[in-house]
């Protein structure tokens, strides 16, 4: 699974697009996190790799903003292991493991849209970093299609 | 020793142990190194100086300067300070420094650059005059938006919680009434053999949160126990590794050192309000702590460890390798540390002012009101803001003079549509400058004053702030 940011802007965040992509094109998708008003949305949604094309084209279509959120990147080097960062993580991809070192689930983590481990880190040994296998895809393509 | 006093009593314990070790890794601020740099020709009685952009003090005569663990970069400020350019020089890096003076008969250089690093100093010793420290609070924060301390990153609403300190592995706690620990006793410090040098700053046994002043040859320390930190809109500081080794001399010592981590209890302290005397909201012991999840006011809160309890273990390992191989050797305190003190807060001559003192009656409206009748208000009491409330009293918005034209400019007729929603609020027993200092964060003129339950009891405004801090200012 790789995982889609998807920005919804003011004028289309009242289509049903999710819901259009999903049974047009039979891919299934997992939100992974989501926020939405009035104004706009961000979702964060997680689509498996062999549909990935399919399903960016798709979005874009619709005029959703397209990127590829980045994820963190944890220098074991640098690392205290002190867990600042623990308590900050709302999806809990952050542990202190029984002999007190710190593990990351890259899995769990929601990576750029949230970030809020980030700066917690008093030795800032957690940076952002792009997905290595993503790098040839197209980012943040703004224009719409 | 611990799980032996569980499972064999004390008297058994007391026999087979000879000596416990203990261990805390952990940011501590008040540290720093003393360097002596040796002449310059001609010779120099340096002034000011600083190492890589930090401003070092220069507390004795000509060449000894003292690196502050908490001075920042001028060109890196919050990022790289004091305990960083330790860190460095531990590490064996190059660092710059530059220096001016004002020139003498005997030192006439005034200007100084050059790199050095630890091998060019003559003294290089880590002098830290509080560490240590016996326990430490469990910190969270009440207020509606995330704020960055000394104690970490901490999330509106009770959305977490950090603390520091090791609990049953810190040395203090295990001889707590400082039987084995004192001046000359040797230690275990950032890697390599250091000493206590005595009580540390705001030693306070009294209520049992002792400290300790000690001493190092950092050319000899591993920078893996000697970390430059930096919290983020707080400053810089350093990780600091400690380990004590406690003689069990006597069967006390034996049921001392026993201590376990649900003995030890901290308050948990609302550092969302910024008074000295920060509200306590119940005690957690560090074994809740150490467990991640802590409950605060009824809601499961995570709490975030913010000293390493991996490094402190391995500290106290090490410390134990090297006693069984011989390479450590305990010595007896010259003198003990004091059991008897307290630390007193400062002396102050001004009272400090609080919300309280100078807090308006405020004009409330309903989210119902038509945006005429609210504009009446404005002009009828004469004032900029009115608080939005609900039929308990409670905030949900705010509305200002400002807001009011612009509907007019826009023609907007729903109050709903122009109410800012996300209000910065007082507390009534917060220091004036305290909401000051929010007010200038967010560019807003007024702050609605609002208790626990979010009732407004009353507003401040910039304009009274400014009136009140003037007058002070004038005498």
């Amino acid at each position: 699974m790789v995982r889609v940011l998807l920005r919804f802007p003011e004028k289309i965040v009242n289509q049903p697009i999710i819901a259009q992509v999903l049974l047009q094109h039979q891919i299934t998708l997992n939100i992974v996190a989501a926020h939405v008003d009035f104004h706009g949305g961000t979702v964060l949604i997680e689509v498996p790799r062999e549909h990935l094309e399919e399903a960016v084209n798709a979005f874009r279509e619709r005029g959703v903003i397209v990127s590829f959120p980045k994820l963190i990147e944890v220098d074991k080097d640098r690392c205290l292991n002190c867990g600042a960062c623990y308590s900050l993580c709302p999806v809990g991809a952050i542990r202190i493991e029984e002999d007190y070192s710190i593990s990351f689930d890259m899995q769990k983590c929601i990576g750029s849209p949230c970030g809020l481990c980030i700066d917690a880190c008093p030795v800032k040994a957690i940076k952002l970093a792009r997905e290595a296998s993503l790098l040839g895809l197209n980012n943040e393509r703004k224009e719409l299609i | 020793m611990k799980k032996l006093v569980e499972s064999s009593g004390v008297e058994v314990a007391f026999k087979e142990v000879d000596v416990v070790t203990t261990g805390t890794f952990g940011a501590m601020c008040s540290s720093g190194a003393i360097i002596n740099l040796g002449h310059s020709d001609p010779p120099m009685k340096i002034q000011n100086a600083w190492i890589n952009d930090v401003p070092i003090c220069h507390p004795g005569a000509a060449v000894d300067l003292y690196i502050g663990a908490t001075a920042m970069s001028e060109t890196r400020p919050f990022e790289y300070g004091g305990g960083h350019v330790i860190e460095d020089l531990i590490s064996g890096k190059e660092v710059e420094l530059r220096a001016t003076a004002y020139g003498t008969d005997c030192y006439p250089r005034t200007q100084l650059r050059t790199t050095i690093t630890k091998d060019d100093l003559n003294q290089f010793y880590l002098i830290n005059f509080r560490n240590c420290y016996q326990r430490y609070v469990c910190a969270t924060n009440s207020r509606d938006e995330t704020i960055y301390t000394y104690m970490g990153k901490r999330l509106p609403r009770f959305g977490n919680a950090t603390f520091a300190g090791t609990g049953e592995l810190n040395p203090l706690m295990n001889d707590p009434d400082y039987e084995t620990i004192g001046v000359g006793t040797r230690i275990f410090l950032g890697g390599t053999q250091g000493y206590v040098i005595g009580e540390g700053t705001q030693h306070d046994p009294k209520n049992g949160y002792g400290t300790i002043m000690v001493r190092g040859d950092c050319k000899k320390m591993n920078p893996k126990f000697i970390r430059g930190a930096a919290f983020t809109k707080y400053g810089t500081t350093m990780y600091v590794g400690i380990g004590i080794p406690i003689p069990i001399l006597n069967i006390g010592l034996a049921r001392k050192t026993a201590i376990r981590d649900e003995e030890i209890k901290v308050p948990i302290v609302d550092y969302g309000v910024p008074v000295r005397d920060r509200p306590k909201l119940g005690f957690v012991s560090y074994k809740e702590l150490k467990s991640g999840t802590i409950t605060i006011n009824g809601k499961k809160v995570k709490v975030s460890p913010l000293s390493s309890i991996k490094t402190a273990i391995e500290i106290a390992e090490t410390l134990k390798k090297w006693i069984e191989e011989g390479l450590f050797y305990l010595t007896s305190p010259v003198e003990r540390l004091p059991i008897d003190t307290e630390f007193k807060p400062m002396r102050q001559k001004e009272k400090t002012l609080l919300v309280r003192d100078i807090v308006q009656k405020v004009i409330t409206c309903r989210e119902d009101e038509e945006i005429r009748d609210v504009a009446r208000k404005i002009i009828d009491y004469a004032v900029n803001h009115v608080v939005v409330v609900n039929e308990r009293e409670e905030l949900t918005g705010i509305v200002t003079s400002w807001d009011i034209t612009r509907a007019v400019a826009e023609g907007k007729d729903k109050l709903s549509e122009i109410i800012t929603r996300k209000v910065i609020t007082a507390r009534m027993e917060e220091p004036i400058e305290a909401a000051a200092r929010r007010m200038a964060q967010y560019q807003i003129s007024a702050l609605p004053v609002i208790d626990h339950r979010r009732k407004v009891l009353g507003i401040i405004t910039s304009e009274d702030v400014t009136k009140i801090l003037g007058r002070q200012i004038n005498g």
